[in-house]
């Protein structure tokens, strides 16, 4: 099992900030943010000392929850600041950006730090639309659009147009290319959609926050759609980012589990959120269907014990859902105590990873 | 839009075609399933003079045993252009027809005044065991990206289908033609390849092909579409294909307002 950390940007936010999504702009304290995106570097290289392999950046907008509105920013900066640790873009959003730019921007990424860069392809929860101004109804095409465009744009060795449905470019020839071989990329998604991508590009599949059943349901589809087209998907194949709690004992886990904050941080208020699942009615499990995410509530605890118990948790991981790589998040993102977050990932690095890589 | 049919004497042959539209004039010369319409042409005879030709042992014609290759093919299809009182033209090739397109193109440049290559076959995988075969519905799941959203295809009459196959593989050559490649670098003829993302008969990856032997090639990518792509995406084959017809180089140029409120 490889172990990846979801950074975010920490932004520790004041007592009285807004909590509602868009967050003002007025309620932002420079010196807060310059301390989380710059403690971007220390927290990776702590975590990269303690042996994991990725590090793991996302994209996300108008709220202090996660501080990294382009991640490939984030990425570009923490590069030459980290030795050996993979970087992981999971990732940009596909259907709200021009995706050549997209694609130019990860094969300079790739470019500027060879073998270092792991990369993934997102269509993002429904409230991101609202941040560029995408109809919801549309973000599912616009996806599987701009991300066959990115990959065609990344294989094509000359210049071509592409007349498609959303994206229409009479010239696409992009400089830098990718290096040979090129990094891993991952399609993020559990729907059905994402694994016949998948399946079709021979790519990874990226999972996020689900439980172990409905995972394993998305994996199996995706490896279904792999059978058919011929291939068999690795270990690394399959990624899962999960929030977890680890304490030193399952007791002290348990408890910090009780306490945790119930209240959805920076949702957005509730008619608009009632609109925006409305407007996006594609949303499924390997083609079960729900209800669309609207972004602010409360992600759900994935493993929680002390170290035993998430040895454990993580086997029957490996086992129910088959991911090979866990990309954790040890505190809710743009809330909590960092101090204790990098207590708990030292005490992972220490207790757990070396127990997890036979997984 | 009505299609006219009609004959034309050319060659030793009675060649059937269907014409529609005005303006300037575009030939089209069909793929080895024969000639089918698509909402493709309704659109392009909105601005072009459209002639759509049934090639000689296609379809309902007699058994064409004389047109051993696509050369031969493409001189035949040249004359009947010619015996319509037709001198130059914009030329449109569908899959093998666009092979045929291609040689008439070598052999008459200063005939053609643009070509569209759609799907083209001139270029194949190096294992490719000759034109697809099946039933209907395989066909159409070969054929088209989404089988689902298009009108079902029907069997051909058997002894059509075999009379027309074998001289598919006559006019199809080796899926390499050097000879065709080596004279495709000396075409100056402003020329679009245009392929289907999701082309399972004739891969997408070997447009880069014609971009590199075409002195004056373009390479396009219809998103969503399969080997039949003008049938599955009509509006977006038409307005990229009329776009490079009307203006060669400056296709690339947008023209399209981005303006959204005054």
């Amino acid at each position: 099992m490889k172990i990846s950390y979801f950074e975010t940007g920490r932004y520790i936010p004041p007592p009285g900030l807004p909590r509602e999504w868009p967050v003002p702009p007025a309620a932002y304290d420079p010196a807060t943010g310059t301390a989380g995106l710059q403690g971007m570097a220390d927290r990776v290289r702590f975590v990269e000392e303690l042996g994991f392999d990725w590090v793991s950046l996302s994209e996300h907008h108008y709220s202090p929850r996660i501080l990294t509105p382009n991640p490939i920013v984030a990425a570009a900066w923490l590069a030459p600041q980290l030795r050996r640790i993979k970087i992981a873009l999971l990732g940009p959003l596909v259907p709200v950006n021009n995706p050549i730019r997209i694609a130019e921007e990860l094969a300079m990424l790739d470019t500027l730090a060879p073998g270092r860069m792991v990369f993934g392809l997102l269509r993002g929860t429904t409230n991101e639309y609202l941040s560029y101004d995408l109809n919801p109804g549309e973000s599912r095409a616009r996806t599987d659009e701009g991300m066959e465009l990115i990959l065609r744009a990344w294989a094509e060795p000359q210049p071509f147009s592409w007349q498609g449905r959303y994206f229409q470019y009479r010239t696409v020839s992009i400089w830098p290319h990718l290096q040979d071989p090129p990094p891993p990329t991952y399609i993020l998604g559990t729907s059905a959609e994402a694994g016949d991508f998948a399946a079709r590009h021979r790519l990874g599949l990226g999972l996020s926050y689900g439980n172990f059943d409905g995972m394993a349901k998305a994996t199996q589809h995706y490896r279904a759609q792999c059978a058919e087209w011929g291939w068999q998907p690795g270990p690394d194949s399959i990624v899962y980012r999960v929030n977890m709690i680890l304490g030193e004992t399952d007791d002290a886990a348990d408890a910090a589990l009780a306490r945790r904050d119930k209240q959805a941080p920076f949702a957005v208020r509730a008619g608009l959120r009632d609109a925006l699942q409305q407007a996006d009615t594609t949303r499924n499990v390997a083609g079960q269907r729900y209800a669309a995410h609207v972004g602010g509530h409360v992600l759900p605890i994935g493993f929680c014990g002390g170290p035993d118990r998430v040895v454990e948790q993580i086997r029957r991981c490996r086992d129910v859902v088959g991911a090979g790589v866990l990309d954790i998040s040890l505190a809710d993102p743009g809330t909590g105590d960092t101090d204790a977050m990098m207590q708990a990932l030292d005490l992972f690095g220490r207790k757990v990873l070396p127990r997890v890589r036979d997984i | 839009m009505t299609f006219r049919e009609d004959f034309v004497e050319a060659d030793g042959f009675r060649i059937r075609y269907l014409e529609v539209g005005s303006g300037p004039m575009l030939i089209h010369l069909h793929g080895a399933g024969g000639l089918r319409l698509s909402r493709a042409y309704d659109l392009l005879a909105e601005r072009y003079r459209v002639i759509a030709f049934e090639m000689p042992g296609f379809g309902n014609s007699p058994e064409n045993t004389r047109s051993t290759t696509s050369p031969e093919m493409a001189a035949t299809m040249a004359a009947a252009v010619s015996a319509l009182g037709i001198e130059t033209f914009n030329l449109w090739g569908t899959s093998l027809g666009a092979k045929i397109a291609l040689w008439l193109a070598i052999q008459a440049p200063e005939r053609v005044t643009a070509l569209v290559l759609a799907a083209p076959a001139a270029i194949r995988p190096t294992d490719a065991k000759g034109p697809p075969s099946g039933s209907p519905e395989q066909m159409a799941r070969l054929l088209y990206a989404h089988p689902d959203r298009m009108p079902p295809l029907t069997a051909p009459d058997p002894a059509v289908a075999a009379q027309t196959r074998r001289l598919v593989m006559q006019l199809a050559g080796p899926n390499r033609d050097a000879a065709l490649e080596v004279r495709m670098r000396e075409l100056e003829t402003p020329a679009l390849a245009v392929f289907g993302t999701h082309d399972r008969v004739i891969p997408p990856e070997l447009g880069r092909c014609y971009k590199q032997l075409l002195p004056n090639g373009y390479l396009a990518f219809l998103y969503d579409t399969a080997h039949r792509l003008d049938a599955e995406r009509p509006e977006a084959f038409v307005e990229i294909v009329g776009d490079f017809l009307a203006r060669h180089d400056a296709f690339v140029i947008r023209r399209t307002e981005s303006l959204i409120l005054p």
